[in-house]
């Protein structure tokens, strides 16, 4: 992860931006493609860019599940919730990882190493039941290959 | 025709035949989030070093889906003269060395992996593709240039009746381009059906400037994948068809919306405009005709509710994307205000098929009062999770049995839910319903947008139920108390049953929620409660079943079931304890047993050891520690 970025590195990476021009978004987007998350001093950065307030910019953070506000965990499971791989063992993946990660959806380790949170559908439903290891599908999983794989996980590094 | 766009089509139909007659194999590549998922990059890369390091005469290309996509990667081998095209599918990177030499090399077929027989005649051991029962009964129009195109090449769309239509809709006027619309009997594909033709006549008469296009790719219904399909596979079908919209509906800018889960689609449609402008296709005085149109990417970041038109619409011109008050409209004030038409991925994309071979071809595919043709994905207890395209009008039954390949191990359809968590939830017993819109209005739900999701005895009910409402509590803007507030009491009182606390006044209960969430201001709270109004009609005795009897048929519900040893003697239960993630299988004095204190219910035990362990009703009658602290008093 890189260093904090200055005020002047955040205003030029949204200078491009202009008010009323549905610029939220898309200065959003490219706040987290380059540094992973948007921090509290890029959402002041945005709404000075975009003429508007940090409340309104904030609202739109937090309203979309893609957005965050922290740095991602090394290693992201995003867990499938879709209708597929629910109904071939999904929701009981996630019970097992979550009991071996320790974690409620959502969360991350202390040492930022390793989280999980929610993924939706995008059709890729021949593999359910899935996760994305950090962007990767793992796909036809079992109960006992996902608690394999959050061992590995929680066990890595250590 | 306009002379710019007939040279443009002349150049790119002379650079396709080149390609075509190169004299080379040419290897189709199906390049898509499914095929991915499956490994296809691997495949192509591993084709191209195999064709490269061994100077073989042929070319690797990239396509888009055939729909096969549970047998992805699909590979698709057009011989050097071009007589012969055989699909082949499953084509794993491993097998690559073996197929390239098999197919390429030596220039036979390759039966074991042969899907059929795409162009020439059908062998002994090799059948004609359109004779395979997913094929059969397909009318691919949408899907035309799926296996066949490169969808990142502007000439590949353009050599094949790309930009007709919109050459056509060039020399007449935005009357007569909604007359062939309307005359086409074009349903929006979103969900709703509302003839396309209309919505852009309300735009046309708009009197503010500028109007507003936006096409909706937030494709969010989990287990519907066919706007996906048709962006990866050919988007320059939907640039094509905004133009024609903004001819029709003299608008001046398009926005795609695309959820950000698409990266590959809005890479590609990204490429798609790009390329567009570069051959004078968008932008100011296209072609030289006076008309000027910007078109741009929208991404998305996750929000199910920018699925609905006017939250769409917030999410570009403004922060969060909560649905609008309506009216006004969007025709009348969408997009900054201004005038805007919002239709369908699917809805866009059949315009230039209108524009190009009339209204008359486009609607004579089906007897339907539905025209044209509509794309269906399949997912869920199937053996076959494909996309197709077929005119209304065949049976759910049918989609299953010959599109979705049956049930998984041959067990019975307990029920389906045709299009998206907010469509409804119907019985097994229910099949024959046809795939068109009106039977499922007919039943307080609708066919939705494409979606189809089938479940066996193994799904519990209210277990799916609890998952949709679930999923509409999450994604709920939060304006509406009644959505909002409403789903997230039916989700704790759906929880409390599973948790074994279900009381006699719980179905009561949730129909008072089914009433009160539809006086929501937009369709999300609105249909939030389709799922368990018609599980209720449909499934009422499981219902009953999990509140009154405190039993789940499914063995599900984890307040309804606990995992028991059955037998001491079994092998794997050693291994279950040790995949156990809570310690619960445990052994005393040489006895195994399970904790249910500890016990999570995620079956890692029995995967391990199936004989010796059981799921059974649970026996303790008192309700889980979770169903007494449920949903309060």
């Amino acid at each position: 992860m890189s260093a904090e970025p200055s005020a002047q590195e955040l205003r030029d990476l949204v200078a491009e931006f202009e008010p009323n021009k549905g610029h939220v978004m898309p200065a959003l987007h490219k706040v987290q493609e380059t540094y992973g998350y948007i921090s509290r001093p890029a959402i002041e950065a945005i709404a000075r860019q975009l003429n508007t307030t940090p409340a309104l910019v904030y609202g739109a953070v937090s309203f979309y599940s893609d957005f965050r506000t922290h740095p991602p965990a090394q290693t992201e499971i995003a867990w499938c919730s879709g209708p597929a791989c629910r109904l071939a063992g999904g929701d009981r993946i996630r019970e097992a990882m979550q009991a071996t990660l320790e974690l409620p959806l959502g969360g991350e380790s202390d040492d930022h190493r390793y989280g999980i949170h929610v993924g939706q559908c995008n059709g890729t439903c021949s593999e359910a039941p899935q996760v994305w290891l950090n962007g990767q599908v793992v796909g036809n999983l079992t109960v006992s290959k996902a608690i394999e794989m959050a061992r590995e996980i929680r066990g890595g590094g250590e | 025709m306009n002379v710019e766009l007939v040279n443009l089509r002349g150049a790119a139909r002379e650079k396709w035949a080149a390609e075509m007659n190169s004299g080379r194999v040419r290897l189709n590549v199906t390049l898509d989030t499914s095929s991915i998922a499956r490994g296809a990059e691997d495949t192509l890369a591993a084709l191209r070093n195999g064709v490269a390091a061994n100077k073989l005469a042929a070319d690797v290309n990239i396509t888009g889906s055939w729909g096969f996509c549970w047998m992805e990667p699909c590979v698709a081998v057009r011989s050097s003269a071009g007589t012969k095209t055989v699909l082949y599918a499953n084509v794993t990177a491993d097998r690559v060395e073996e197929f390239l030499d098999r197919v390429v090399v030596q220039g036979q077929d390759m039966p074991e992996l042969a899907l059929g027989i795409v162009e020439g005649n059908a062998t002994a051991e090799i059948p004609l593709l359109a004779d395979h029962p997913f094929m059969k009964g397909q009318v691919r129009r949408l899907m035309a240039n799926l296996g066949f195109t490169d969808p990142e090449n502007i000439d590949h769309y353009m050599a094949n009746g790309g930009y007709e239509g919109f050459g056509k809709a060039l020399e007449m006027d935005a009357e007569a381009i909604i007359k062939e619309m309307l005359d086409s009997g074009l349903g929006g594909r979103g969900g709703g059906g509302f003839p396309a033709g209309r919505k852009w006549d309300f735009l046309r008469s708009a009197n503010a400037d500028p109007r507003y296009l936006i096409c909706n790719a937030d494709e969010g219904d989990p287990g519907a994948w066919v706007n996906r399909v048709l962006m990866e596979g050919d988007p320059h079908l939907i640039v094509e068809g905004m133009l024609i919209a903004a001819l029709g509906a003299k608008a001046r800018a398009g926005y795609i919306y695309i959820r950000y889960e698409y990266p590959l689609a809005i890479d590609r449609m990204r490429k798609a405009i790009a390329d567009a402008y570069a051959k004078g296709l968008l932008g100011e005085n296209i072609l030289g005709t006076g008309l000027d149109f910007d078109l741009y990417v929208f991404k998305g970041a996750g929000a199910y509710v920018c699925g609905e038109e006017t939250g769409l619409i917030n999410s570009i011109d403004s922060y969060r994307g909560m649905p609008r008050i309506k009216p006004p409209f969007p025709a009348q004030a969408g997009l900054w205000n201004k005038p805007t038409n919002v239709n369908n991925v699917e809805s866009y994309a059949n315009a230039p098929l209108i524009m190009r071979n009339g209204a008359a071809w486009w609607s004579g595919v089906s007897d339907e009062k539905e025209k044209g043709t509509k794309m269906f994905t399949f997912s869920g207890s199937v053996n076959w999770q494909g996309c197709i395209e077929i005119p209304f009008g065949p049976t759910v039954r049918t989609a299953l049995d010959q599109y979705a390949g049956g049930m998984k191990g041959g067990k019975a359809c307990k029920g389906f839910q045709p299009g998206g968590p907010l469509s409804g939830m119907l019985n097994g017993r229910e099949l024959d319903l046809t795939l068109t819109l009106d039977p499922y209005r007919g039943k307080g739900m609708f066919l939705g947008s494409g979606g189809i999701v089938f479940f066996d005895d193994s799904a519990c009910v209210i277990d799916m139920c609890k998952f949709f409402v679930a999923f509409c509590e999450d994604e709920s803007c939060g304006r509406c108390t009644t959505c909002h507030g409403g789903s997230q009491r039916a989700v704790e009182v759906m929880r409390r049953i599973q948790a074994g606390g279900g009381r006699e006044a719980d179905i009561d209960n949730l129909e008072k929620l089914i009433q009160t969430l539809v006086w929501s201001n937009c369709l999300h709270g609105q249909f939030t409660m389709t799922t368990v109004k018609t599980s209720l009609k449909e499934f009422r005795d499981e219902w009953v079943e999990h509140i009154v009897d405190k039993r789940c048929r499914a063995g599900v519900c984890e307040g309804l079931i606990q995992y028991r040893v059955r037998s001491q003697t079994a092998s794997g239960l050693e291994e279950a304890a040790a995949i156990c993630p809570t310690g619960a299988v445990q052994q005393e004095r040489g006895q195994w047993f399970i904790d249910d204190g500890l016990c999570i219910r995620c079956g890692a035990c029995k995967e391990q050891s199936p004989d010796g362990l059981e799921v059974v009703p649970r026996l303790a009658a008192t309700p889980t520690l979770a169903a007494a602290t449920a949903a309060g008093g």
